[in-house]
């Protein structure tokens, strides 16, 4: 289990060292952040001055060296844009984000898996292709659009909610229905094809044999058991909320690291963008492995492996 | 020589008057103004880590600005200074403070906090934009009492004034120098006070900042609001959304919107005379172009008569722009014979697609040329996207092939500098704001050391480039109103007849109104944003603010 754990955490630094140079070097190629901050009448010595003293004025891969080497200490530069560390700011917005994730989680599970199971214990009738439609719709439906029209409909027609912005409970069912909506549908899908499989297994039939209730046989034993992909898919689906929250937090006006994201882009702020996409990766890294330890101790074949 | 508003000073003494005894000045400032902006900046209160539109948004309402604006007309008027003098010998401005004004603590502001903020904003800390341009022309700052402070220049500024006023740039703000010597920067920047209508109260970043009306009569007028609070709101349908609900009573909005707000029921508030967008010509100088159809001005006149700008504004503008005035020239512009030139505009502006024609075959193009066109945005005018497009076809209707290429702004800006290769012989899409000294903007486009040297540079300087020099020079060193005015007119004039740098439509800025939250108010000619217009903003019930 220890040199699993080992494996894990090196294959997670390469992918960090790979996801930092790719920032980096994407960053810098959309364009100069001094472009965005200087008036039209600016002179080519108020340029350089500012490009100084942003600390861009070195060879990409010298500014590529002291980028890594200062952020193996913790230092992931300074925001172009606010002038605060990029750290600070991504973990004074973090708990924004996070705030809203259990609830979308919830609304997934809540909604998603009993869903699953309903169409697989109908596979083939109405009940089964009527949630596969919603799952469908709740997969192919973006975000952005989603969020618009649930402003117009709940917030514009009927009033009944506000239109986006952090506040008090009522402020959080559209935003997390937005967000939750993708992660239903994966639940949903997920969970019926779990179920199916789980349905054909020989310890089913004898369940059955011996007696048990339908009830039991499927909300006990055969749920608990089409559960564990989920669990993988858990960790895929939290990763993906962390990085997909961009859209929903820009549509509802909700200050977490989505939000900043979108601003470290929008003004090309690159210090921000790359401190932002790294310490999402390590979070999201950190989940993948928490979520493979949690695999490889329930199920052995992936720790003997 | 003493500048001071003929038109503002007693106006406000009028307001005040009338403030003093209406029954709107005995009301207490009640309820709270909620403003959704698409962006908030740097979202910091600190002027020195702010650029202008940041400033202009959000700053400007706990801030006031040593030179401020004429709130009638447009451009700039009395601030923080009542009134400003420039020595005999042109090497000095004296700026006169108004009596009586305070900080927030209680405090009263003087000459030493105008002089220590100046000093701030020229200080390698300060991310301002125009520092550098500060450091070069001010030698020294000198307080002479409590209200006087002199400023020594580099050689003749004319301009100074205008540039330290919000009209133009923000690095007049005046800061509290006790106060921030006291608690330091960090802890300025964490509780800021300044001597504005509104004070300051919280700042969430990424979400809101939150002020509070003073509770003493003030300059800039006193607030009708209890409360403002300024959110983020990036999404324009959400804001709308906000203001349709009445969870904001003012939102900004863009062009593409206005239908859409309108049909709503939501009022549109117009800025008139925030930006200018224009079509010019890289290059035409070089040695490369000579021989191109752009390097001859009457053919850059003709894709000028080839543009319908009324189609333009009615269809792409929502018919809610203007008919544009010569380059980076508006109705309050200072030094300017402003009635000559909205003339001049009419004529010279009109569509005339035969003329156009006609002009082309006299220089031997009967069948059209190949133009080169690369259609871009400044950042927070993306309407100019949708404007390139209009001209394109309007191009191709009199015969010109024309071959469009879309830029990002970011990277169409890295074009500009250097020798230009990939931008000689184009023609673009480009911009000028509303600001009311047009000198500074004609240097940017046209003089040999500009970024964008549209007629020529320091080594390829020819007859029409040394005009410019020449002309450029005359009107930043002149002292006399009546001369400047004449020099400014000759430059505006020379620039004009190049037909290089070509005005398509002045547009404005954008507000939906949520009537039952907010009443009548209007904004400040060539100032897109309402940070110097929130204490004007009144009631529903009350009475309106300039109609």
């Amino acid at each position: 289990m220890g040199r699993f754990i080992v494996r894990r955490l090196l294959h997670g630094l390469v992918l960090l060292f790979m996801v930092a140079t790719v920032v980096f070097v994407l960053g810098r190629l959309t364009g100069n952040p001094v472009d965005l901050m200087l008036p039209e009448d600016a002179t080519a010595e108020d340029r350089t001055r500012l490009i100084k003293s942003l600390g861009l004025d070195g060879p990409m891969h010298t500014q590529f060296l002291v980028f890594i080497g200062n952020a193996l200490q913790g230092d992931l530069g300074t925001s172009i844009r606010m002038r605060q560390p990029a750290v600070d700011l991504f973990f004074s917005r973090l708990p924004n984000t996070l705030v809203i994730i259990p609830w979308a989680i919830l609304l997934a599970m809540v909604v998603g898996i009993p869903l699953g199971v309903v169409a697989a214990l109908n596979r083939g009738n109405m009940l089964d292709r009527g949630a596969g439609t919603i799952a469908v719709l709740g997969i192919a439906t973006p975000n952005f659009w989603l969020g618009i029209v649930l402003i117009f409909v709940f917030s514009v027609e009927l009033g009944w909610l506000p239109s986006g912005r952090m506040g008090g409970p009522e402020h959080y069912v559209l935003p997390v229905i937005t967000l939750g909506t993708f992660l239903t549908a994966g639940f949903m899908r997920l969970t019926r094809s779990s179920m199916l499989d789980v349905l054909e297994s020989e310890f089913v039939k004898l369940a059955r044999i011996k007696g048990l209730s339908e009830t039991v046989v499927i909300w006990k034993h055969c749920l608990r058991n089409a559960m564990i992909p989920l669990l993988t898919l858990w960790g895929v689906f939290v990763g993906n909320l962390i990085t997909g929250a961009i859209v929903t937090e820009t549509v509802f006006a909700w200050p977490g690291v989505g939000r900043l994201t979108y601003e470290a882009v929008i003004y090309r702020d690159f210090p921000l963008l790359q401190a932002v996409i790294i310490l999402k990766s390590i979070l999201i890294l950190s989940i993948n492995l928490l979520v493979d330890i949690l695999y490889a101790y329930v199920d052995p074949r992936i720790r003997l492996s | 020589m003493v500048f001071r508003s003929r038109v503002l000073a007693p106006a406000m003494t009028a307001c005040a008057a009338l403030l003093a005894t209406s029954p709107v000045a005995a009301q207490e400032p009640k309820g709270t103004l909620v403003f959704a902006v698409d962006s908030l900046a740097a979202q910091t209160l600190d002027p020195i880590l702010e650029q202008r539109p940041g400033n202009a948004v959000y700053q400007a309402a706990m801030y006031d600005s040593l030179v401020g604006f004429n709130i009638e007309r447009g451009g700039i008027g009395p601030g923080v200074a009542e009134s400003w003098t420039i020595a005999d010998d042109g090497l000095a401005w004296t700026f006169k403070l108004r009596a009586g004004q305070k900080w927030h603590n209680g405090d009263p502001l003087t000459a030493h906090d105008v002089k220590f903020s100046l000093e701030r904003v020229m200080s390698p800390a300060s991310q301002a934009a125009a520092a550098a341009s500060l450091r070069r022309s001010i030698k020294s700052i000198e307080v002479v009492d409590d209200l006087t402070v002199r400023v020594n220049t580099n050689g003749t500024q004319i301009g100074l004034p205008a540039s330290l006023s919000r009209a133009v740039a923000p690095e007049g703000s005046i800061m509290p120098k006790a106060y921030i010597e006291k608690v330091g920067d960090e802890e300025f920047r964490k509780k800021p006070i300044g001597s504005g209508p509104w004070k300051f109260v919280r700042n969430v970043p990424g979400d809101r900042i939150e002020f509070e009306a003073v509770d003493h009569a003030h300059w800039r007028g006193r607030p009708k609001f209890k409360n403002l609070h300024v959110l983020l709101v990036p999404e324009e349908a959400t804001r709308v959304a906000m203001a349709r609900t009445g969870e904001a009573g003012i939102a900004a909005i863009t062009p593409e919107t206005i239908e859409g707000v309108v049909k709503a029921g939501l009022e549109v508030l117009t800025v008139p005379g925030t930006t200018a967008p224009v079509f010019q010509f890289w290059g035409t100088w070089r040695e490369g172009s000579k021989d191109s159809p752009l390097a001859k001005k009457r053919v850059r006149q003709a894709l000028s008569l080839a543009l319908d700008r009324k189609q333009i504004i009615q269809h792409v503008m929502a018919g809610k722009a203007a008919m544009p005035r010569p380059f980076s020239t508006f109705s309050f512009t200072d030094s300017l014979s402003v009635d000559r030139w909205k003339t001049w505009s009419e004529e010279n502006f009109r569509y005339d697609p035969e003329l156009a024609k006609k002009i082309l075959a006299e220089e031997g193009y009967p069948n059209g040329f190949e133009l080169k066109f690369a259609n871009t945005a400044l950042p927070g005018t993306q309407f100019m996207v949708a404007v390139g497009t209009a001209m394109v076809d309007m191009w191709t209707k009199i015969g010109i092939k024309v071959t469009v290429k879309h830029y990002e702004w970011g990277a169409f800006s890295p074009l500009v500098r250097g020798d230009q290769p990939h931008l000689t012989g184009w023609a673009s899409m480009y911009r000028t704001v509303g600001r009311p000294d047009a000198p500074w903007r004609y240097n940017a486009a046209f003089s040999p050391d500009s970024g964008e040297r549209l007629f020529g540079d320091k080594d390829n300087c020819g007859e029409v480039c040394t005009k410019f020099v020449e002309l450029y020079s005359g009107v930043i060193n002149e002292r006399d109103p009546k001369k400047r005015t004449e020099l400014n007119d000759a430059m505006v004039e020379h620039v004009a007849n190049q037909w290089m740098s070509i005005p398509i439509i002045e547009g404005m800025g954008y507000y939906a109104i949520n009537a039952k939250k907010v009443g009548q108010f209007a904004a400040i000619a060539g100032r897109h944003e309402l940070g110097d217009v929130f204490e004007r903003v009144p009631h529903p019930d009350q009475s309106p603010w300039k109609k």
